[in-house]
């Protein structure tokens, strides 16, 4: 089959890339789009670093059909990022010390704020729940979990006061 | 990444034909017309990863995600489950909240979050895993699902829709649209449990699920389903351990018996996860445990 032509809502803007139907979704980010901040590592939906959000919704882009994504909105960690700020959970990461290598950060971000979306006031064992498919070998994941808890209070506080 | 694309300005084609269907009717006329070469995609998260592998080899692939009908979930006594209910749905789904909860404790431990936003119900069991985690679940619930192709639809009970490992009744021509679960009985309660080595991610070392029915005074066992998933070739009923049940005095004893009947009636493998005797120890201990959860909560009901 030869290539087809897509339209990709990502990060808000629309893409129209040529795919084969059986290029996934992440090698789409990364290769045609340049969008490398979404990780690349086990490619079978086991470690996480390839979380992005398709219509909010945290799923692994390794096994995503690019060609399946067309009329849903993308977002990766290039889209969470406002007018030249960081998001208050990119903050939080790093003001907890949740980042050593970074590889797995992304991911865990997109999936901390897909889960925050839901549910805004998390205990840390839903936190822990939710970030069971994002795997972290330097951290140990306390800090992560430090993040995503204060992230989650400041996100409710901008909420009131907004 | 996926491999080298091109090499000397040669460019490697798709592994297959994408089909994006927009009706039942179209989804299955495709189906009829690709018959073994063609394979549907729901979420994908086993389907793709076996493409990856090279262990499936579609020629085309028909993708369900924009043909209506496949997403609803009706609850009025008994489930109505559409196979392309994801697993977060039904984990979110209060009406399964009460006696049904082992649907929940089956489909919530299934990979993370990324999996089970888009892995199907229907995906789950076309894909029948020996390991399967809601499989179990649906089983002892008695579920039935619903075929449709070309020459119009059937229904087969759950349990002769597994026939081998990865293997199913369904034919390539058909579509499995939906789950269908009768309504509890009363006094009746359910749990689902599941052994491994860690507390996520993970396929299951063992898992059991169990509709316990007791009588109206609560004290005596009317039936039992018990389902064991990862100890045979397929999702098993333990029909032995279920008739070890019948009539019995809710308690220690009769669980004991129903154990020790599931722990022969099995018959698990070595692998990497488990040995076989570790495999048949743990049926034992968590039948038990699910036994007396589903007394408990008949009776807390």
């Amino acid at each position: 089959m030869p290539r087809m032509a897509i339209a990709l809502e990502v990060n808000g803007d629309l893409y129209e890339v040529f795919v084969e139907a059986d290029r996934m979704l992440l090698d789409v980010l990364r290769t045609d789009l340049g969008l490398t901040g979404t990780k690349t590592n086990c490619l079978e939906a086991e470690c996480g670093v390839c979380t992005v959000l398709v219509d909010g919704l945290a799923v692994n882009a390794c096994l995503y059909l690019a060609v399946a994504a067309q009329g849903r909105a993308v977002t990766t960690i290039e889209g969470l990022a406002r007018g030249g700020a960081v998001h208050p959970l990119q903050q939080a990461f790093i003001d907890s010390g949740a980042v050593q290598c970074g590889y797995c950060i992304p991911g865990t971000i997109l999936a901390a704020k897909a889960y925050l979306d839901e549910n805004p006031a998390p205990t840390e064992a839903e936190v822990r729940e939710a970030l069971a498919g994002n795997l972290c070998r330097c951290t140990g994941y306390q800090k992560i979990v430090d993040a995503v808890l204060s992230a989650a209070q400041r996100m409710a506080t901008e909420r009131i006061a907004s | 990444m996926v491999g080298a694309r091109e090499r000397h300005g040669v460019r490697l084609l798709s592994r297959f034909e994408y089909h994006e269907p927009t009706s039942l009717a179209e989804a299955v006329a495709l189906a009829a017309r690709f018959g073994a070469d063609g394979r549907f995609l729901a979420g994908g998260t086993d389907l793709l990863v076996q493409v990856q592998r090279g262990r499936v080899s579609p020629r085309h692939v028909i993708a369900l995600h924009r043909v209506p009908g496949l997403s609803g979930i009706d609850v009025d006594g008994g489930i109505a489950l559409g196979a392309c209910v994801t697993h977060r749905a039904i984990e979110k789904t209060r009406a399964f909240a009460g006696p049904l909860r082992a649907i929940v404790e089956g489909a919530e431990v299934i990979g993370g979050h990324q999996v089970r936003n888009v892995a199907t119900v229907g995906g789950n069991l076309v894909n029948a895993s020996p390991a399967a985690d809601l499989t179990p679940c649906l089983l002892a619930l008695d579920a039935r699902v619903s075929l449709l192709s070309l020459a119009g639809e059937r229904e087969l009970p759950l349990e002769r829709f597994l026939v081998g490992p990865n293997a199913t009744a369904r034919h390539p021509d058909e579509l499995l649209t939906r789950v269908r679960v009768p309504s509890l009985p009363p006094h009746a309660a359910t749990a689902f449990l599941k052994a491994g080595r860690r507390k996520a991610m993970e396929i299951s070392v063992v898992c059991v699920a169990v509709r316990l029915t007791l009588d109206a005074s609560r004290m005596r066992c009317l039936e039992g389903r018990i389902a064991l998933g990862a100890v045979a070739p397929i999702t098993v009923r333990a029909h032995a351990a279920e008739r070890a049940l019948v009539d019995q005095p809710v308690g220690v004893e009769t669980f004991a018996r129903a154990a020790e009947a599931a722990r022969e009636a099995c018959a698990p493998i070595d692998d990497v996860r488990a040995s076989a005797q570790f495999r048949r120890h743990l049926v034992g201990v968590l039948l038990r445990r699910a036994l007396e959860r589903c007394a408990e909560r008949a009776r807390a009901a």
